[in-house]
């Protein structure tokens, strides 16, 4: 469900640049995601639709990109992806999501906690760098003032 | 990465203004005992009717959780990351989500990790947000700076100890707040004497926390006694302030001060 804040997080950032810039409407709003969100696109669109109401946003074309998430330790040169880390992934950590109570790992929420949850797949080492598909950004707008 | 907009930083600015007043605890100097101060105070204000959120932004070196006993997992709905509630407060930490797993966390990475916890956390309405702050002057005191520098409803609460260490640590500090444009509330000085008998005993010096008030024109609010039985209530999981009268009082009249200082600004 952490789709609903992010969406309102994107929202709200938007509604400011509108006032700063004069925008009146929103015709297109690209979203690139790191695929390590796992964000679940139709629960996003549904969130962004019913908090844009009534906001420059109502009817915006939404486009979701999402990057692929690649993992490379700095202490033995591994690689590795997303599918690595599911596998890896300790149950000990974890988010309880309501309403149905379901357990997601925090990385889904916080990307960046990656070293706190996970060890290299090769070595053991924590020394590692989430080299892509980590954040959540607007990478392109069409607007109209 | 070309971020057309910095959607979390802008979000957790949104999130955390929300909050009446934002009180910064911190102090430059490591083992000064910020976090008991931040925590002693915040459960203090609670017990005043306010409403108190926690945010404990030491994310290598997370304390509060501990401090509190705190077991609770992380729970989460639309509205992002509900604080964990203990003793009338509401608690966010890095450390409530990876328990006793180091933190190796870096640079840009930090200051993200941060902004997300932050923009991801949904505080309610909150009288009082309390941050707790690590030791040092680096990412996440400036993330704070940065955050709080522009909300009117917010200012830092300098920890010292007696020690000549602290204060040439802590001078620095509060001249980076200062240059930063930051509003102090003033100082408190934490193991600043204990009692044996009618005489006060001061082992680690004297005249720290006065000097600071004196140097910057800021107010010494507090002078917090020594009270062995803090170590057994951070041990055993309860409010740490209600060990001695003597210490419960010295946080009441410093929540006093700062809510009149607050209210007055």
């Amino acid at each position: 469900m952490h789709e609903w804040s992010l969406a309102e997080a994107v929202i709200n950032s938007l509604i400011r640049l509108a006032e700063e810039k004069s925008i009146t409407a929103f015709d297109e709003v690209e979203i690139t995601y790191g695929e390590i969100m796992e964000l679940e696109v139709l629960v996003f669109r549904t969130a962004f639709e019913e908090l844009s109401k009534g906001t420059p946003l109502e009817g915006t074309r939404l486009i979701l990109k999402e990057e692929k998430a690649m993992f490379k330790c700095n202490a033995c040169g591994a690689e590795w992806d997303l599918e690595t880390v599911e596998k890896i992934l300790a149950e000990e950590f974890s988010v309880i999501e309501e309403p149905l109570g379901t357990r997601e790992s925090p990385l889904h929420f916080l990307p960046h906690l990656a070293p706190a949850l996970l060890k290299c797949p090769s070595c053991g080492s924590r020394d590692f760098d989430l080299a892509s598909g980590k954040g959540l950004y607007i990478s392109r707008v069409v607007t109209r003032t | 990465m070309n971020k057309l907009l910095d959607i979390f930083l802008e979000e957790a600015k949104r999130r955390l203004s929300r909050a009446r007043n934002i009180v910064a605890v911190t102090a430059g100097k490591g083992g000064v005992g910020k976090s008991l101060v931040s925590l002693c105070l915040a459960l203090t204000l609670a017990e005043r009717g306010n409403s108190v959120g926690l945010l404990d932004l030491d994310i290598h070196g997370s304390s509060i959780p501990l401090m509190l006993g705190l077991k609770e997992e992380v729970r989460a709905d639309k509205k992002g990351f509900r604080p964990v509630r203990k003793y009338g407060i509401n608690i966010m930490s890095i450390g409530l989500l990876t328990r006793d797993s180091p933190v190796l966390v870096k640079g840009e990475d930090k200051m993200d990790l941060i902004t997300s916890l932050a923009a991801l956390t949904n505080w309610d309405n909150l009288d009082y947000l309390v941050i707790d702050l690590p030791p040092g002057t680096g990412d996440e005191t400036l993330w704070t700076i940065r955050v709080i520098k522009s909300l009117e409803s917010a200012g830092a609460l300098i920890v010292t100890t007696p020690s000549i260490l602290s204060y040439s640590v802590v001078r620095k500090s509060l001249k980076l707040l200062i240059d930063e444009g930051i509003r102090i509330l003033g100082l408190v000085e934490n193991m600043s004497f204990f009692k044996c008998g009618e005489e006060e005993i001061r082992p680690f010096g004297y005249g720290t926390g006065e000097n600071l008030a004196r140097e910057f024109k800021i107010r010494l609010l507090a002078r917090l006694p020594i009270e062995p039985m803090v170590e057994k209530a951070i041990a055993d999981g309860y409010p740490p302030h209600l060990v001695s009268k003597e210490l419960r009082d010295a946080f009441f009249g410093l929540a006093e001060a700062i809510v009149r200082f607050m209210e007055s600004t």
